[in-house]
């Protein structure tokens, strides 16, 4: 029993980045990438794609990691050998500018606004759960931002408007969000 | 075995009854309540798991983002579940997440959670379930509710009791008015039999009020008492006619007893008749002897003075004749002395006195030898023979026995006589033993008759009077006497006397013989 728990804890502890140990300063953005992490890996669950999302019924959620290797790459180590609802889950490295069609979930990571609202604007009207960690992330059209409150990482949520976007969020995400947004456009 | 508590057919049924009502009851509210007891514990852990598992799927995202206060928020739902005292989530890791408790639970949470499990602890229902998603485990929810359980028994063991109570009363009401189809017609039919046995009343009935098996034990009650009326008139006929047969019976006993009493009375008077009679036959008898003697001394002494007065003048022939004459008066004078003696002996008073019998004996023996002094007879007397006796009587009496042997054996070759006494038991029996004549034993009962004679007079001289004279002596004396012989080999006579005080009459004559 204890050892189970603890099995679980240990891979859970990975996952979310408790566990090695690491220079003060990497070490606070390192987890925080892996918190971020395991979040975006976690918010498939809660997400609703609409049937043609999918080629088959064990198509991958694609994942796309914008301007942020270091995530993808902890991103790539927690979704090894994991699901989402049924499905396996699949990481891709983007560079700014590379096509987002086919992904599931879009995370872009730091960058200007003037890139953000761009990149935005092309994710706009398809069923691509957009992720973002930057202030004005929802203002540009941004679906989820995470923000740092007290040393702990927290989301805002803008639901997609039903008319530009076929995706559903759920209210049990909605719920442990900071603040859900509702956006006026 | 003892007798159970004598109480009436109508409370053992309904003591029956009610038992069986409270133990049909019993079993009934005890499944009743074991179903419901199960049910409740089955339904409640039922519950709490849905509650856990509602409760760890909203909670699931909260504890996917860390959120611990959200969490929080979630449990605080539980405020609109009483039962729940108090919750908590456990996170992955097994570190406490987020609590609830309800005011005032004393209960610490678990350092660390439990697999899938709910028991009861304390009086509360403790329950563990997992929070899993895509076949993770997220964390585990726990909870603590109350377990009503006991307070339930508590319940329900009040309302068994009220159930039982009222069940109870309605079954008692019930029996005791369902019990009357059944008791009544038995306690009618004990009615009668108590009826019956009181008064002795055989022609009561019970009534026949169902065709069941009561309905055939009346009717065999009422055919037993039929037979019993029956039997009991038989019974009493037969004793009134053993009655009247008694009463026949005492009335012919009293009838017997009367006629015997007036035969004793006849016989009675015929005796005093014939007493009176005897005597007057005694008295004449004795008269006549008395006077009969005179004239005979008369003729014996003319002829006697005759013979010796006119010798020469009397022919030889007239010799001879008188002498006859001579020798039948005298044999007359005899035979009257003796009769006069049988009667004297009857008459007088007996005289009892202690007399040597020896004595006496001797000196009849010394008579005889004086008249017959030439004969030789062997005489032996005993010594010390006493005798209580009339000794003027007893004389005779020896006279005649002591007279006859001495008669008897004067054809003996060798004449013996002995006189003695056999002891037996404090009573003598006295006997006079010859070696004479004898006499055949077939007529020994004649002996003692008077004029009964078993040898001729040619033979052997005697009236016939003397035995007779003996046996009335010696039945004065209230004694007794009796004969033994051979014919030429001699005669034993033996008697006995009654002393003075065995005798009943006394010293007076025997009755019969009595003179007034």
């Amino acid at each position: 029993m204890a050892r189970l728990l603890r099995a679980c804890a240990l891979s859970i502890g990975v996952a979310a980045g408790v566990a090695a140990p690491r220079p003060a300063q990497a070490d606070a953005q390192a987890d925080e990438y892996r918190v971020k992490a395991a979040f975006l890996y976690k918010f498939g669950s809660y997400v609703e794609w609409p049937t043609g999302s999918f080629a088959r019924a064990d198509s991958p959620v694609t994942i796309g990691v914008m301007g942020a290797d270091a995530l993808a790459d902890e991103l790539a180590q927690i979704v090894a050998g994991r699901n989402v609802n049924g499905r396996p889950v699949l990481v891709r490295k983007l560079r700014p500018g590379d096509p987002i069609a086919g992904l599931h979930v879009l995370f872009i990571g730091r960058s200007d606004g003037r890139r953000l609202a761009e990149i935005l604007a092309a994710a706009r009207g398809q069923a691509l759960l957009t992720v973002t960690e930057s202030e004005e992330g929802l203002e540009l059209g941004s679906m989820i931002n995470f923000v740092v409150v007290e040393d702990k990482v927290r989301f805002d949520i803008a639901p997609p408007p039903s008319e530009s976007s076929n995706l559903k969020i759920s209210a049990r995400l909605l719920g442990v969000a900071r603040k859900v947004v509702s956006k006026s456009s | 075995m003892k007798l159970p508590s004598p109480r009436s057919l109508r409370q053992k049924l309904l003591g029956m009854m009610l038992v069986t009502t409270l133990v049909a009851l019993i079993v009934a509210l005890a499944a009743i309540i074991g179903y419901d007891l199960n049910a409740y514990h089955r339904i409640l852990v039922s519950d709490m798991t849905t509650q856990a598992e509602l409760l760890g799927r909203t909670i699931a995202p909260a504890l996917a983002f860390d959120d611990a206060r959200v969490a929080k928020e979630n449990l605080s739902l539980l405020r609109f579940r009483p039962l729940v005292n108090s919750a908590a989530i456990y996170n992955a890791r097994g570190a406490l997440f987020a609590t609830y408790v309800r005011k005032d639970d004393p209960h610490a949470f678990p350092k660390l959670p439990e697999p899938d499990s709910a028991r009861v602890e304390q009086g509360d229902l403790v329950l563990f379930k997992r929070i899993v998603s895509d076949g993770e485990i997220l964390g585990t929810v726990y909870l603590r509710a109350d377990y009503e359980l006991f307070d339930r028994v508590y319940d329900y063991l009040g309302i068994a009791g009220v159930v039982l109570i009222a069940a109870m009363l309605v079954a008692l009401l019930m029996s005791s008015w369902m019990q009357n189809i059944v008791t009544r017609p038995i306690l009618a039919i004990a009615q009668v039999a108590r009826e019956v046995v009181g008064q002795r009343d055989y022609s009561r009935r019970a009534v026949k009020m169902s065709a069941d098996e009561v309905g055939t034990l009346v009717d065999s009650f009422n055919d037993m008492l039929t037979e019993i009326d029956r039997r009991t008139g038989e019974l009493e006929a037969s004793n009134a006619k053993l009655a009247r047969e008694a009463e026949e019976r005492g009335r012919a006993e009293r009838e017997i007893l009367r006629l015997n009493t007036e035969l004793e009375e006849r016989v009675r008077e015929r005796t005093a008749q014939l007493e009176a009679a005897n005597r007057e036959l005694e008295s004449f008898s004795y008269s006549v002897s008395h006077d009969l003697r005179a004239p005979l001394r008369a003729i014996d002494g003319f002829g006697q003075a005759l013979l010796e007065d006119f010798p020469e003048h009397l022919p030889g022939d007239a010799k001879r004749y008188l002498s006859r004459i001579r020798a039948s008066t005298q044999h007359m004078a005899q035979l009257i002395e003796d009769l006069l003696n049988l009667a004297r002996v009857s008459r007088g008073p007996l005289e009892r006195r202690t007399v040597d019998l020896g004595q006496v004996a001797r000196q009849v023996v010394g008579e005889l030898q004086q008249r017959e002094p030439g004969r030789a007879v062997e005489v032996s007397v005993w010594d010390g023979m006493p005798i209580e006796a009339d000794p003027h009587l007893l004389r005779v009496a020896l006279e005649n026995l002591i007279g006859n042997a001495w008669k008897f054996t004067t054809k003996s070759a060798k004449p013996r006589i002995e006189i003695g006494a056999l002891k037996d038991r404090g009573r003598s029996t006295f006997f006079v033993r010859d070696n004479g004549a004898g006499f055949d034993m077939a007529y020994a009962d004649k002996l003692f008759g008077a004029f009964q004679r078993l040898h001729s007079t040619a033979e052997y001289a005697g009236t016939g009077i003397g035995l007779a004279t003996v046996q009335r002596i010696v039945h004065r004396h209230g004694g007794r006497i009796w004969a033994e012989g051979e014919v030429g080999k001699g005669a034993v006579f033996f008697f006995t006397l009654a002393t003075a005080a065995e005798e009943p009459s006394g010293a007076g004559p025997v009755r019969e013989k009595a003179h007034g």
